[in-house]
């Protein structure tokens, strides 16, 4: 696949602090790329450091189809995790002022402009001040401005932050077609169940290092095994003598054993012993948020199954 | 840099639009004409009622034939609110007139007067002040007849009633005599001679007020989160550079906007040549120190509204620096008493209050220290080029950090950063 961007053994400190190290990915045209981590665990800083607003200590950052070392700015749309708007300017204004700044065709800016407004469900609002509008109308309008110029790089940090479920959904579909008309899109998360259905490739980061990176199959294949949950008393002792059982979590009256990968799942019900204690059985893959979540909160999940390395 | 112009035309476009920019450029103007002209009105008119029936009645018991000699002259002037009334009534005679009478005077001009040099008058209450002055007028007439009875003919009088004067003649390496003659011409020199520095004063006041603007706008991107976009598109350097670039215009328009409404007032209440006045090659200097005034205090607000995003919440340090504009202010009395002083030259070198004070100084200073204005000049010179420096540092860090103002620590460490 064409390559967009490359980042290589990124690092960079604040104070004495390591905020992110060894940090490798690239992006490549027309796919879905998520950095999905933890809150503190270095996507904004790594985003930024593409950016060229942060500068980072070590590692690089390489644009292909430009120069080593340049950041083109023209071709890359940002919508960082903090924005906003002026407040006392018209909102066709502020587009064009961001076109302009990306040196695009102005003509073309307000055509794409209108074109956008209208597939937000804002037309008519070009001409309104940006204080009148709703708090998910200015972020609809900021996403319009990081796309005015049709980039060839969109960089999204928490895009979806703040959005109620319908705005996620229009900005879900956007990335989509963008990323299927050939935008390289690279964007940051910690809503794993957004991302999980739109993202190609995923980067999980945590504590400023990378802990899975690869295309969501080969995640979902290497990481999302099986897990059956059982709702009925049973003794942990009984339950550990089950086979090919990696892990088991009680509470109450519900036990989760987490299988190992190689399991049959038809097999292994079929073995199970019949002293069990059955209210309910259920057998399902353990999802992307499952592991987030054990990897945020330091559980041995992802520790134990190894670092998976999908370039 | 054709990034910070892109910025600097978004800052122009932006105030243009907004209402209360516009109002401010149109209305200040007028602000001050009202401040300038009402009290003068208000006191012009308060005279008007006054003077009208506030003649002063002069009851002149006149036994040597004074009043013949004065009357026409008194005509002629006007300046006098006298109202007199010839009487042959004596002082004891006038005494209950007086005492009924508000504003009169009785005067007794006889024999004796002319020979002690002293003449009583008599006044009722309510006379004003002045009168005491405006009596004096009998002088010249009544020792005119003094001289005469003694017997001097008319050129001795003349030089004996001829005031001895005494010209003040400077004497300075060139100048020469020309303080001399420079005083006499009065107004019209003094007009000469400030107009340019007024001018210059007025500009670096107004740029002075637009780089507050400066820091407004710099604390708004921190505090509406804009920068972050921006600064993918720009960077940091160029956003600085452009906000400083915009309200240069600005501030240039304004003074232009402010001349303009002024200038045809000016020229139609003022007699003298303004414009000849203005239009000299000083003012091109003057200019210069206003610019580089102007480029010192936007580099330090700028940099100072990356640390704010709450303007009211500044700590007393920003409260500081926000003073440092108006601080030659606080000098403006030792340095008019003495422009060549210790104080005004130390003043000179310092480059917060230089470029003020420099204005003042060339406008009084019959000679100007060339040395001194260059030192000065590459003083302030270098300390914008650090200030730039600084400001972007700060900049740089400052806008991106969200939710809080950055403390003075903060702030040193981003500078040594």
């Amino acid at each position: 696949m064409n390559e967009i961007l490359s980042v290589k053994g990124l690092g960079k400190s604040f104070k004495n602090t390591r905020v992110v190290k060894n940090i490798d990915f690239d992006v490549h045209k027309g796919e879905i790329m998520a950095v999905l981590g933890p809150n503190g665990a270095g996507k904004s800083t790594t985003i930024r450091s593409i950016m060229g607003i942060l500068l980072p200590d070590e590692g690089t950052v390489t644009f292909h189809n430009h120069a080593q070392g340049e950041v083109p700015r023209h071709k890359i749309g940002y919508l960082p995790e903090e924005r906003g708007l002026y407040k006392k300017v018209k909102v066709m204004d502020i587009l064009l002022y961001f076109a302009e700044l990306k040196d695009y065709p102005l003509d073309k800016a307000k055509e794409r402009a209108l074109a956008y407004l209208k597939k937000f469900d804002l037309e008519g609002k070009e001409n309104v001040s940006v204080d009148e509008l709703s708090k998910g109308m200015g972020q609809k309008v900021q996403f319009i401005g990081s796309i005015i110029h049709e980039p060839e790089l969109l960089i999204l940090d928490e895009p979806f932050s703040g959005l109620d479920p319908v705005s996620q959904e229009v900005f879900k579909q956007e990335i989509k077609d963008l990323a299927k008309k050939g935008t390289a899109i690279l964007l940051s998360s910690h809503q794993m169940n957004l991302v999980e259905e739109m993202c190609d490739r995923l980067f999980l980061i945590h504590r400023g290092q990378k802990v899975i990176y690869g295309s969501m199959d080969e995640v979902k294949a290497q990481y999302a095994n099986f897990k059956c949950t059982i709702h009925g008393n049973n003794d942990r002792s009984l339950l550990e003598k089950i086979n090919q059982v990696e892990r088991i979590e009680q509470q109450d009256d519900i036990s989760i054993l987490y299988l190992s990968s190689d399991v049959q799942v038809n097999d292994w019900i079929k073995q199970l012993p019949s002293t069990l204690d059955i209210q309910e059985l259920s057998v399902d893959r353990i999802s992307l948020h499952e592991i987030f979540v054990d990897i945020a909160t330091d559980s041995s999940l992802a520790q134990e199954a190894g670092v998976v390395d999908a370039k | 840099m054709r990034n910070s112009w892109k910025v600097a035309k978004w800052e122009i476009r932006r105030n243009l639009k907004s209402k209360s920019f516009l109002i401010s450029l149109f209305l200040t103007p007028i602000i001050f004409a009202i401040f300038a002209t009402v009290p003068t009105l208000l006191s012009d008119s308060g005279e008007d009622q006054d003077s009208e029936p506030a003649q002063t009645t002069v009851y002149l018991n006149d036994e040597i034939g004074v009043w013949d000699q004065l009357e026409p002259m008194l005509s002629e002037g006007g300046d006098l609110h006298w109202d007199v009334e010839l009487t042959d009534e004596s002082s004891d005679e006038m005494a209950t007139t007086l005492e009924d009478e508000t504003r009169s005077v009785y005067i007794h001009l006889d024999e004796s007067a002319l020979q002690s040099g002293t003449v009583d008058y008599y006044t009722s209450e309510e006379v004003p002040e002045s009168f005491q002055y405006e009596v004096q007028l009998f002088e010249q007439p009544l020792r005119y007849i003094q001289l005469e009875r003694t017997g001097l003919d008319e050129s001795e009088i003349q030089t004996a009633m001829n005031p001895i004067t005494f010209n003040q003649n400077e004497v300075t390496m060139e100048a020469g005599t020309d303080a001399g003659e420079a005083q006499s011409q009065g107004i019209e020199y003094f007009l000469q001679k400030f107009v340019p520095g007024v001018f210059a004063g007025l500009v670096l006041f107004s740029i002075a007020i637009t780089g507050m603007m400066v820091f407004q706008s710099a604390s708004e991107e921190k505090k509406e989160k804009v920068a972050e976009i921006i600064l993918s598109s720009v960077t940091a350097g160029e956003l600085m550079q452009g906000k400083i670039i915009g309200y240069f215009v600005l501030g240039i328009l304004q003074v232009t906007v402010w001349i303009g409404m002024a200038a045809p007032v000016a020229l139609a209440l003022v007699d003298y040549p303004i414009i000849e006045y203005l239009l000299v090659p000083e003012l091109l200097l003057f200019l210069l120190i206003a610019i580089l005034g102007y480029l010192m205090f936007a580099s330090i607000f700028v940099g100072l509204g990356a640390t704010l995003e709450d303007s009211s919440s500044g700590s007393n340090f920003q409260g500081f620096v926000f003073m440092i504009p108006w601080l030659p202010f606080i000098f403006i009395g030792p340095v008019l008493t003495n422009p060549e002083g210790m104080l005004s030259q130390v003043l000179s070198y310092i480059p917060f209050t230089s470029p003020g004070i420099m204005i003042l100084r060339l406008s009084i200073l019959d000679e100007w220290p060339w040395v001194q204005i260059f030192i000065s000049l590459a003083i302030l010179i270098v300390s914008i080029w650090l200030l730039m420096k600084l400001a972007g540092k700060i900049f740089r860090i400052g806008i991106l950090i969200y939710g809080k103002n950055a403390t003075l620590p903060e702030i040193w460490k981003w500078l040594r950063s």
